[in-house]
């Protein structure tokens, strides 16, 4: 018995320190999908990412976002799992990984087209610096 | 031990010392929050990403985190300092009983059971497993307390590196997975070394040197040898 409440207590402690993880879930997984959808509109894609990373996208496209965002190739797919630790999420889709951070204006996308390197951080199209 | 009461001595002034460091942790607290949320603040500038205000970061696992692993270091320091002076002796310190002494001594010694006195606390006068239990009760609200932390510090610490390894491009890990990381470990052993060294560094200074007036010394004109003495 002692044992189950101490396992509910680290439970709730590891709910509040992730700020309340699955509330986020959803929200996280409209932002990865609209982003990832190559149907969407290009300014509305384009305004899912985080500054920092949409800076380093226009710099290195040498474009505006919204005529380059349609060239990236993104497996996208449908969502299989997401994580959300603090203000930073990753979401999982069929062919893809992104990585997200909380903001004022709700979740943006910090890095997408995102492949495994096992140990190694992943190896990402889009990112930030 | 007869209880004595000081006349014209007030509540604050019979509790100054633990108000004094409830209020200086409360302080202290609160500078390590300011100073942490713009620690953090600068970081997430330099990383391009957004600033997070102060209710968020208190509320943050890398703030709990910090905070947890300071904690869970200062009642493992007690919890083997209560433990370790009841059967090692430092020849000549204030912080020790005298050699010979080493061990739980004797009921008659310890003032319990049929030896207790008319003021003894009611459990180390009732025999039995309640004066077992007061017998050890520092000792056991100390390790509890360092376990409790040190799970905090735990779940904390899993928290704030599954932030900092999702800011990397990482994959999280599991919370078992998290106890197996050098992260854990090391915010462990950097808190358990600096309270060993302060215990270590308390026993042995506290034979040659003095601090006038203080519990902690033993009286100035005391000779290094006497083990024990407090002035």
């Amino acid at each position: 018995m002692r044992r189950r409440w101490m396992l509910a207590g680290a439970g709730l402690l590891a709910v509040l320190l992730t700020g309340c993880a699955g509330a986020g879930e959803p929200d996280v997984s409209k932002v990865a999908t609209a982003f990832e959808d190559p149907s969407g509109d290009a300014q509305a894609r384009c305004d899912l990412l985080a500054p920092a990373t949409l800076a380093t996208f226009q710099s290195d496209a040498s474009a505006p976002c919204a005529n380059a965002i349609a060239d990236v190739q993104l497996p996208g797919g449908e969502v299989s799992s997401v994580e959300i630790w603090g203000g930073d999420a990753q979401a999982k889709l069929g062919g893809d990984t992104l990585f997200l951070t909380r903001t004022d204006t709700g979740w943006k996308v910090t890095a997408a087209g995102c492949q495994s390197r096992g140990e190694e951080p992943y190896d990402c199209e889009v990112d930030g610096p | 031990m007869t209880t004595v009461k000081e006349p014209g001595y007030g509540f604050l002034r019979n509790n100054a010392l633990s108000l004094a460091f409830g209020a200086l942790f409360l302080i202290t607290l609160v500078g390590q929050a300011i100073s942490g949320v713009a620690d953090f603040n600068a970081q997430q500038v330099a990383d391009g990403l957004p600033q997070v205000g102060f209710l968020d970061y208190v509320t943050s696992s890398s703030f709990a985190v910090d905070v947890m692993e300071n904690w869970q270091s200062e009642y493992l320091q007690f919890l083997l300092y209560i433990l370790a002076t009841v059967w090692l002796v430092q020849k000549g310190s204030s912080e020790s009983k005298d050699p010979g002494d080493e061990g739980t001594e004797s009921d008659r010694e310890q003032r319990v059971g049929r030896h207790a006195e008319v003021d003894s606390p009611l459990w180390a006068r009732v025999g039995g497993w309640r004066t077992a239990v007061f017998s050890r009760s520092l000792g056991l609200l100390m390790g509890t307390l360092f376990l409790l932390t040190w799970a905090a510090s735990a779940v904390a610490g899993w928290a704030a590196f599954n932030s900092q390894q999702l800011g990397q491009r990482q994959d999280p890990e599991t919370f078992l997975g998290y106890l197996g990381q050098a992260d854990f470990w090391n915010r462990s052993f950097q808190n358990w070394q600096s309270e060993m060294l302060a215990v270590g560094s308390m026993a042995i200074f506290a034979v040659y040197l003095r601090q006038r007036g203080s519990p902690e010394s033993k009286p100035v004109g005391v000779a290094h040898a006497d083990t024990g003495q407090t002035g």
